[in-house]
């Protein structure tokens, strides 16, 4: 067991600078993606937010396209986007929309109707309302959708592989298909690190952004 | 005198469809006076207040905010110009109480120095330390979070307030703590304000108007003593039992002076014309020449005597006010168990005297 541990680190180490450059890759089609995502969807979940009778339905579409499973939508963009970053990128924002969009606009009804009655009968307009009142209340709920979605993302990543849009998952499936287990292992600890890297790195950026608008003391 | 208006309705309506939620509303609120709407639940109390603002709409009749019809008013300009305290309090959570007081003036763009300074001010104003300034609202008791309320509502130093249910969410002893720092705060802030509340007590204490509403519409309109006398049987039973003794704690007790008596001044001897004022009262009240009251003799013990002996004058029961509410007066009586009690001036004037009798009779009008 000892002796396998030892072997897998020596191979790792072997191979570090194709590890580094995968990784490095994988970031940032998760980030493209995950950015993209969220700069549709809480738009689009503020904008439903207003609308009682639509926001149900897009939220079960957004919930629709997130059951395909990744491989059908990669290959389903085949023939429109092609092969690479496009398609990968593509399809991470569409898995985005889903955490994003409902916990944007959730968390917009939800806030304290008290907040909202005094805010508009102290002469609030509907933006100030938005910008003073319901998005700084509703941060840290939209905050834990996009953080949902980040952990998701880097995971839903490793299937770019399989449209030769590199990141770590090119030594997963190089891997499996080689029956090569340090190989799978060297693809797959780093997914797992920089997934839970990126979920701290935004709770930082929450806490930080919360103490900002006053969410958090 | 005539006072001015500030806000009048005018046979104003609220419909849900075919549901008559306000109907034919028809009030006036003078400057500075504190109107009490109240009212059963679903009355239509609080819609009546959020038309004010136009926080509701209002589907017939015409509401004027200084003589202005609301209709014709940016309803954004309308509601920065008249101050808003509400049951839940509603403080914005994610900012401190500093930038909740000046809400208003952050959205009407005043510069921060004077955001700054009038926070200062309102926060003395309603009665906490500068301290609080710097916390937030979840680190404020409820009674707290409502005196920041109320400050936040007078920020823009607006000439009319409405309040709707503002101490419903607190302690019984909080309440009435808050409600007579309002009274307090409305002797020198003198706003005109409309004042939402289902707890009759409150009404007789704070209004100097009240208007009972029921489904919808506005039954009566008048004093705390307007409200007592009503014989209708709606308004008796939602008056309840207890109420009355706020509404006795409104009533200055110079409305239920008795000041037909006979009164003699001292030495002088008795005439007619004072044993005739008698009726059914069997005392003789003897002042001084400055009308300073020295005494009272029944008449069982003048016996058709014309002079009166000094002996025999009993000294009168500790005196009260004209000022003095009826409350405390019948307190005074039944703690010292007194039928009556001898109203003096703030001189030292002998003005009659109050009676168990005297204020009973008041009420019932």
């Amino acid at each position: 067991m000892l002796e396998n541990i030892g072997l897998f680190f020596s191979y790792f180490w072997e191979i570090r600078a194709q590890v580094a450059e995968l990784t490095l890759q994988h970031l940032w089609l998760s980030l493209a993606g995950v950015l993209l995502g969220t700069l549709t969807a809480v738009p689009l979940g503020i904008f439903i937010s207003r609308r009682p009778k639509i926001s149900s339905f897009v939220i079960d579409l957004a919930g629709a396209l997130y059951t395909i499973p990744s491989l059908a939508i990669l290959g389903f963009m085949l023939p429109f986007l092609g092969l690479g970053w496009l398609p990968t990128i593509t399809a991470l924002t569409i898995y985005s929309w889903l955490p994003v969009l409902r916990n944007t606009c959730t968390g917009i009804v939800n806030v304290d109707p008290a907040a909202k009655e005094a805010a508009l009968g102290m002469g609030a307009t509907s933006n100030q309302l938005l910008f003073r009142v319901e998005l700084p209340m509703a941060f840290p709920v939209i905050m834990a959708g996009i953080r949902t979605v980040a952990v998701l993302t880097v995971g839903i990543t490793t299937m770019g592989a399989l449209v030769a849009a590199g990141g770590l998952g090119s030594l997963i499936f190089t891997g499996i298909s080689m029956m090569d287990n340090r190989m799978i292992l060297a693809g797959t600890i780093p997914v797992s690190a920089l997934a839970v890297a990126l979920d701290q790195l935004l709770g930082f950026l929450e806490n930080k952004a919360g103490v900002w608008t006053g969410v958090r003391s | 005198m005539v006072e001015a208006i500030e806000v009048e309705l005018q046979s104003v309506s609220k419909f849900y469809g075919e549901d008559k939620v306000v109907d034919a509303v028809s009030l006036h609120v003078n400057q500075g006076e504190i109107f009490v709407l109240i009212g059963p639940s679903g009355c239509g109390k609080t819609t009546t207040l959020k038309m004010i603002n136009q926080l509701i709409p209002h589907t017939s009749g015409r509401i004027l905010v200084r003589g202005k019809d609301v209709t014709e008013l940016d309803p954004v300009e309308l509601r920065r110009s008249i101050g808003y305290v509400i049951q839940y309090i509603g403080l914005l959570p994610h900012l401190t109480i500093r930038d909740n007081i000046t809400f208003v003036l952050q959205l009407k763009k005043y510069n921060k120095k004077m955001q700054r300074e009038r926070a200062m001010e309102l926060i003395e104003t309603v009665g906490l330390p500068v301290s609080y300034l710097d916390r937030h609202p979840r680190e404020l008791s409820g009674g707290q979070q409502q005196r920041v309320g109320v400050a936040r509502a007078l920020a823009a130093d607006p000439e009319i307030l409405l309040m709707d249910e503002p101490f419903g969410a607190v302690d019984p002893i909080t309440r009435e703590q808050l409600q007579l720092e309002l009274l307090r705060l409305q002797e020198t802030i003198k706003k005109t304000i409309i004042f939402v509340t289902h707890d009759m007590q409150e009404a007789f204490k704070v209004g100097d108007r009240i208007g009972i509403m029921r489904g919808g519409r506005l039954v009566t309109i008048g004093t705390a003593m307007d409200i007592v006398r009503e014989r209708d049987e709606f308004i008796r039973n939602f008056i309840g039992q207890g109420a009355i003794f706020s509404a006795l704690d409104t009533i200055p007790a110079a409305r239920a002076i008795i000041d037909d008596l006979p009164i003699v001044q001292e030495g002088a001897a008795l005439d007619d014309d004072v044993l005739s004022l008698t009726g059914d009262w069997e005392n003789i009240f003897i002042v001084d020449g400055q009308r300073r009251c020295l005494g009272y003799i029944s008449l069982s013990e003048i016996k058709g005597q014309r002079k009166i002996d000094r002996e025999k004058v009993t000294a009168c029961p500790p005196p009260c006010r004209p000022g003095d509410s009826l409350k405390k007066v019948i307190e005074e009586m039944l703690w010292g168990n007194r039928a009556w009690l001898p109203v003096v001036s703030e001189e030292g004037y002998f003005l009659g005297i109050v009676s168990f009798q005297s204020c009973a009779s008041l009420l019932v009008g």
